[in-house]
């Protein structure tokens, strides 16, 4: 993030069109620590990872503090996004055993929710969602949970019906069995956690190369150093920026729920096999 | 070579992404007529629609992230 507010002053419209760091990886990663606790850096990152699971727990437990036979407005939305969950993607999906994996699929919803929302909360700016680890933990905990629940509920039977799904003819049974394999146990959880990065990696590139060009070629247009129709130019690049938030908050919401709609559709192929 | 990679990694970026620009087009526009020939399916098929458009954007995904990883 240094090498961001570098990339501001150095930033030379009259060369450029938009500001950008040297590498791109400059706007993911924060160096300096904020303070050090134990020996473990603490930077903003990881400050937003724990601030993104406190407030995840906070909001279910004030949500559901009171109970009252008639829920005001703050238990009302935090109890029909609990319904939303547990009906149509848990029961929906898996079918009536799907109660039981309904609140991992809960909080798997609310942390992802709140972690894309960063990223267009003021101040904050921050997906942590866009660092490779975060979506790519979720995914494996998904993954571990689909097998486990796969070999717990059809024994060995979950693996051959896995990779040789009917009426597939005994020649190609090697061919298709290593495709179904390879494709289950290792494209699905890499996939699944790519599909979050990127969408929020490409969000967050946009949203910060944007803003800063705006706000460079807007405050040059008031100091005088750049002509009128260059001034233009950042109020253009402003709202632009501004319609591209408008669409991310479309993608974090969408892509909060794919991740667990893909997550119960997984945790679904290993409960209900096709023999 | 070097300074060419940045240009090649654009361009398989750009390639990665015709397939899944058509195949999400073709599933939207299916959904959309699916939801308009039977109104009362409608949650089921933009369910089923968001599952298909979420697997084909795999592949322009991975191409993205090739294109950072170059």
């Amino acid at each position: 993030m240094d090498e961001l507010i570098l990339a501001i002053e150095e930033c030379d419209l009259s060369e450029n069109a938009v500001c950008a760091p040297e590498n791109v990886n400059e706007l993911f990663e924060f160096r300096t620590p904020i303070i050090e606790i134990l020996g473990f850096p603490i930077t903003r990152l990881v400050f937003l990872i724990f601030l993104a699971g406190l407030l995840s727990v906070a909001i279910i437990y004030f949500g559901l503090r009171k109970k009252a036979t008639r829920p005001g407005k703050y238990q009302l939305s935090i109890e029909s996004l609990m319904t939303f969950v547990r009906d149509e993607i848990a029961i929906g999906i898996i079918g009536p055993v799907g109660i039981k994996y309904y609140p991992y699929l809960m909080s798997l919803f609310i942390f992802i929710l709140i972690g894309n929302m960063f990223e267009i909360t003021p101040f904050i700016n921050f997906p942590i969602t866009s660092r490779m680890a975060i979506p790519l933990f979720l995914a494996l905990l998904t993954w571990v949970i689909f097998i486990v629940a796969g070999f717990k509920r059809n024994g060995i039977s979950y693996l051959t019906g896995i990779i040789w799904p009917p009426g597939v003819p005994v020649a190609l049974k090697p061919l298709v069995g290593l495709i179904e394999f390879f494709s289950t146990f290792f494209v699905r959880p890499f996939s699944l956690a790519v599909r979050l990065f990127a969408n929020l990696v490409a969000g967050h590139v946009m949203l910060s190369l944007l803003l800063t060009t705006a706000f460079v070629s807007i405050s040059a247009f008031i100091a005088g150093d750049i002509s009128a129709v260059k001034g233009l130019f950042g109020i253009a690049w402003w709202a632009l920026a501004l319609a591209i938030f408008m669409f991310e908050m479309i993608v974090i919401l969408l892509q909060a729920y794919i991740f667990t709609l893909l997550s119960a559709v997984y945790i679904d192929t290993s409960i209900n096999v096709e023999h | 070579m070097e300074e060419l990679k940045g240009a090649f990694s654009l361009i398989g970026y750009g390639l990665a992404a015709i397939g899944p620009g058509v195949g999400i087009g073709l599933i939207a526009g299916n959904a959309v007529q699916a939801m308009a020939r039977q109104p009362e399916a409608a949650g089921m098929v933009r369910t089923t629609m968001f599952l298909g458009i979420a697997f084909t954007e795999a592949l322009a995904l991975i191409g993205f992230v090739l294109f950072f990883l170059a």
